[in-house]
């Protein structure tokens, strides 16, 4: 038993270690390299083709420009609904735990594309609609611009920023608003004065954080901004080795880490942000909980937006889908597209080799995947929570590592080092892929559930009588079951819509859902594209719900045992 | 069951440094009595109770319960948790949250595979005893801090074990329902003729609960004796001083009278207990506690162990006054009466009955 256990940390530190070490190191490697076969000398040829091309410069201020964007919009989209929630009446609260969730459960890259199917200039569904009612020459809104990509990448963050900045807001020590208050101050002047004031280190951590993700976006630069030939570096890197006549892993890695070392920094500054934000938070939190804000008048028109709000995250993505599944072409929904819908989209599909293809290969991800990923996340979590030796602390780290660095970045050094295995081109080198970038998210429920089990719970098992097996049976295993759970859906849900990693490291017979989406979104198939992803959602769907069931089902068992 | 541990040590290792937690303890636990292993944080009270549990191993010596050996380095005998057949009450209580408190407590028998109606029927009988009766369906998260002792407690006696260890198991409770449990347990343990081993560094709960204390200090045993012994009669001036508000004073043997000795100390010289191991010349501690001296209203003829001295602060505790007085350099502590009228500057004089006084040998 010992034996086995001081041997745990160590195996788990080289399995995980190389699962998210690998790829940062191939990366680097190849980026000084002659080629992707082979090494071959040291060279900075593939920095100096990359760094001197005359469009680089201007990728980069796109980059610069929808990252930041994206921040702004998503933080202050959840300020005001973080404000509206914690500090006033605002009917319906239930709502707000809604928008801070579900979107998650949406791709993204089928929210971009309902966005596409809407705001396209040449037959988006609302354009299309202005242009009917207003008898316009030209389409009102043209998504395919920064604009819309900022637009469509900030709503996709909000729960992230939302996430951040509810709990800061709720731990927020009222005193200072109110003695504010008492010295004659207004609603308005306390807030711009005093609240937002304190609650900067929150604000900015959240700002920043949506830089990260917007940084590694792929399905919004992809579907947004490369028919409109607006490029970051994302697509920059996919550009590279996906387009063209001879894809170039040299130069996708030396762009890349530019990416990779953006990634870094940010991440630090975000750290240093969280730890000021908390010291500020456990500081002022005295317990008390806030007055709320009386909202009158403002009330309805305030719950008007929330309410809209939640209708464009969450229902309008699939109802535009859906419906574009249903109709022939695009077209406006009216008396006459009602009575031309059918099914052929839909049998289009299944008809179609590739897209059952892709189908097969994204469950086998999401349930194998899932699978492999949570028991890795069961052994690392415990270590982690209950070894707590320096060693613990640095698996906790590399367990982290990839975790914010651009999917595609991280493709990329992955194929560096696929290409020298027999695993290249197959369906194993997205799985490792996979659980190498998602394994936080089986690791986050894990530790949770590894803390609630305090030692004494066992010992006092042992104590009662109940062997290592029979503890491990009765107290343990049923304790765990929850996080493993959601563990596991966490985990199979990114698998079965990842998009950012498969572009690069998909081949052909190892196509997968999202990237066959993105195929069909390059050749504007959209009724195809719409019935897949509504199978994707749905498949989705049915391996949450299958899996919470079984995982009540257990627990159920155990305590009536 | 009797308990018996014969030089038993511990060491732990963290950060490179190793921690004594035990150096060579010795003790016997009579049967049937609630013996306190009573001291300061850190002091391996609760690695004791863990050796002697069975959820920790030490690193050399023997343990046995009853007839039986439960840990013997030389015998390499080591009897698992679960096969000991004792019953412990945790700091956290421990309950599992995923149970409710009929799983809870039926959990010991269930471990035993008694039968369900057997195990039904103990339950229900147990929770009658604890004044849980009614919440054997309740998750065993929907409980007060109080409801969740009980049910720790519940489930420790539901196997009818001879033995069970108790690891501070009312340091989690507010103070008024902590004074209203340790009565409680007192009677449930007397009552049911169980050997008990209780850890609190509370030494108000040692003194009320215990027929025994053993008073512990860095992994050594200090001292064992009854609650009264401890508290009035101690050899050792840690566990006098730990043990309650005290007078400590330095001072010499110059004689022995018929039933005194007689010390003498910077305020004077002082009439004490009788002391068989102290001789003339030794220097010694006195020990003497602030409830025992008196503020005397008028003069006696008594002329022993009186002392007169300034009164320096006072300060209302509620049923009395602490009071500081000043005699000669030495500062006394004392407890005064609310019936007794004094103000801060007084002099005043000072007695207390040399039976009260002790010498401190170690
Ligand atoms: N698992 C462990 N690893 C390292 N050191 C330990 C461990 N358990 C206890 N110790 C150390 O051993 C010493 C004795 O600890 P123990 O828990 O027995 O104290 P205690 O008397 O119960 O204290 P308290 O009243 O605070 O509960 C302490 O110095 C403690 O830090
Ligand atoms: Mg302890």
């Amino acid at each position: 038993m010992f034996s086995t256990r001081t041997a745990l940390t160590p195996s788990l530190i080289v399995i995980v270690g190389f699962l998210t070490v690998c790829p940062v190191v191939m990366l680097v490697l190849g980026s000084f390299s002659e080629g992707i076969g082979a090494f071959g000398k040291f060279t900075l040829e593939k920095y100096i083709q990359s760094y001197t091309d005359p469009a680089f410069a201007g990728i980069i201020v796109n980059t610069v420009i929808f990252t930041i964007g994206s921040g702004f919009v998503a933080t202050l989209l959840a300020l005001f609904l973080a404000y509206l929630n914690t500090r006033t009446n605002i009917p319906f609260k239930f709502l707000f735990r809604i928008i801070s969730i579900i979107p998650m459960m949406i791709p993204h890259i089928l929210f971009s594309v309902s966005w596409v199917l809407l705001l396209n200039p040449s037959n988006g569904m609302i354009n299309l609609l202005l242009k009917q009612i207003f008898n316009l020459e030209n389409s009102p809104f043209n998504i395919y611009t920064l604009g819309g990509m900022i637009l469509v990448e900030g709503l996709l963050d909000l729960p992230i920023a939302y996430l951040i900045l509810a709990p800061a807001m709720a731990a927020f020590d009222v005193s200072l608003e109110e003695s504010s208050k008492v010295s004659g101050a207004s609603n308005l002047r306390t807030l711009t004065r005093v609240t937002l004031p304190v609650l900067r280190p929150a604000i900015l951590a959240s700002f920043i954080l949506v830089i990260v993700r917007s940084l590694a976006s792929f399905a919004v630069p992809s579907i947004i901004g490369m028919p409109g030939r607006i490029y970051v570096l994302a697509t920059h890197i996919y550009r590279i080795i996906a387009t063209g006549f001879a894809a170039d892993y040299g130069m996708a890695a030396a762009v890349g880490m530019s990416a990779l070392a953006a990634s870094i920094a940010l991440i630090y500054l975000y750290r240093y942000l969280t730890s000021e934000s908390e010291k500020y938070v456990t500081i002022s939190s005295r317990g008390y909980r806030p007055s709320l804000i009386e909202l009158k008048k403002a009330k309805y028109p305030l719950f008007a937006i929330v309410g809209l709000l939640s209708f464009v995250l969450i229902v309008l993505p699939v109802l535009v889908l859906f419906y574009t599944s249903l109709v022939p072409y695009s077209m406006v929904p009216d008396a006459r597209a009602f009575s031309m819908m059918n099914w052929k989209h839909w049998l289009d599909v299944l008809k179609d080799p590739i897209s059952l293809l892709s189908l097969k290969n994204s469950v086998f991800l999401g349930i194998v995947g899932a699978t492999l990923g949570v028991i890795l996340s069961i052994f690392v979590s415990y270590v982690i929570v209950k070894v707590r030796t320096r060693a613990a602390g640095l698996l906790e780290s590399i367990s982290f590592l990839s975790f914010s660095f651009p999917g595609i970045v991280i493709g990329v050094g992955f194929m560096w080092f696929f290409v020298r295995t027999p695993l290249y081109a197959t369906i194993w080198s997205l799985l490792i892929g996979y659980i190498a970038t998602y394994l936080p998210y089986g690791i986050r429920p894990l530790t949770s559930a590894f803390i609630q089990i305090h030692s004494h719970l066992e010992e006092s098992s042992r104590v009662c009588g109940g062997g290592t097996l029979y503890t491990l049976r009765r107290i343990v295993i049923p304790l765990l079951i929850p996080g493993v759970v959601s563990g596991w859906i966490l985990m199979a849900t990114m698998f079965v819509r990842e998009l950012t990693l498969s572009v690069v490291l998909s081949r052909p017979g190892t196509e997968v859902l999202a990237v066959q989406i993105l195929r069909f979104a390059e050749d504007g198939l959209w009724g195809k594209l719409s019935a897949l992803g509504i199978m994707m959602i749905c498949i989705s769907t049915i391996i949450v719900v299958i899996a919470s069931l079984i995982g009540m089902k257990m627990t159920r068992v155990q305590e009536t045992d | 069951m009797e308990i018996r541990i014969k030089s038993v040590s511990k060491d732990f290792f963290s950060e490179g440094k190793t921690i004594k937690a035990l150096s060579d303890i010795d003790l016997a636990i009579p049967a049937n009595q609630i013996f306190t292993l009573l001291g300061p944080s850190g002091c391996g009270k609760t690695t004791l109770l863990r050796c002697i549990v069975g959820l920790e191993t030490p690193d050399s010596g023997e343990i046995a319960i009853g007839e039986e050996i439960v840990y013997s380095k030389e015998k390499n005998i080591f009897v698992p948790p679960e096969k000991r057949g004792l019953s412990m009450v945790f700091q956290t209580y421990a309950i599992w949250p995923h149970m409710t408190v009929f799983d809870n407590v039926a959990y010991p028998l269930q471990t035993r595979k008694e039968a369900k109606d057997e195990i039904r029927s103990k339950v229900e009988k147990t929770l009658r005893f604890v004044q849980l009766e009614g919440l054997e369906n309740r998750p065993a998260t929907k409980l007060s801090g109080g409801q969740q002792q009980r049910v720790a407690l519940a489930r420790a006696l539901v196997p009818e074990p001879k033995v069970i260890l108790f690891d501070e198991p009312l340091s989690n409770l507010d103070a008024k329902l902590r004074e209203e449990t340790r009565k409680e347990l007192r009677s449930f343990l007397t009552e049911l003729k169980i050997t008990a081993v209780y850890v609190t560094h509370d030494r108000i709960e040692a003194l009320s609960l215990s027929d025994a204390i053993a008073v512990m200090k860095d992994g050594q045993m200090v001292e064992i004796g009854t609650p009264k012994k401890i508290y009035f009669d101690s050899d050792h001036r840690f566990v006098a001083d730990f043990i309650g508000r005290a007078n400590l004073i330095n001072g010499k043997v110059i004689a022995f009278e018929d039933s005194y000795t007689v010390v003498d100390s910077s305020m004077g010289t002082i009439a004490c207990q009788k002391n068989p191991h102290a001789s003339v010349g030794d220097a010694v501690t006195l020990c003497i506690r602030p409830e025992f001296i008196k503020v005397m209203e008028q003069h006696t003829s008594e002329d022993r162990n009186i002392f007169r001295g300034k009164v320096e602060s006072l300060l209302f505790i509620g049923d009395a006054y602490e009071g500081e007085v000043i005699i000669a350099d030495t500062r006394l502590i004392i407890r005064i009466e609310p019936t007794t009228i004094v103000e801060e500057g007084d002099e005043v004089s000072l007695s207390f009955d040399p039976d009260h006084c002790f010498l401190l040998s170690k």
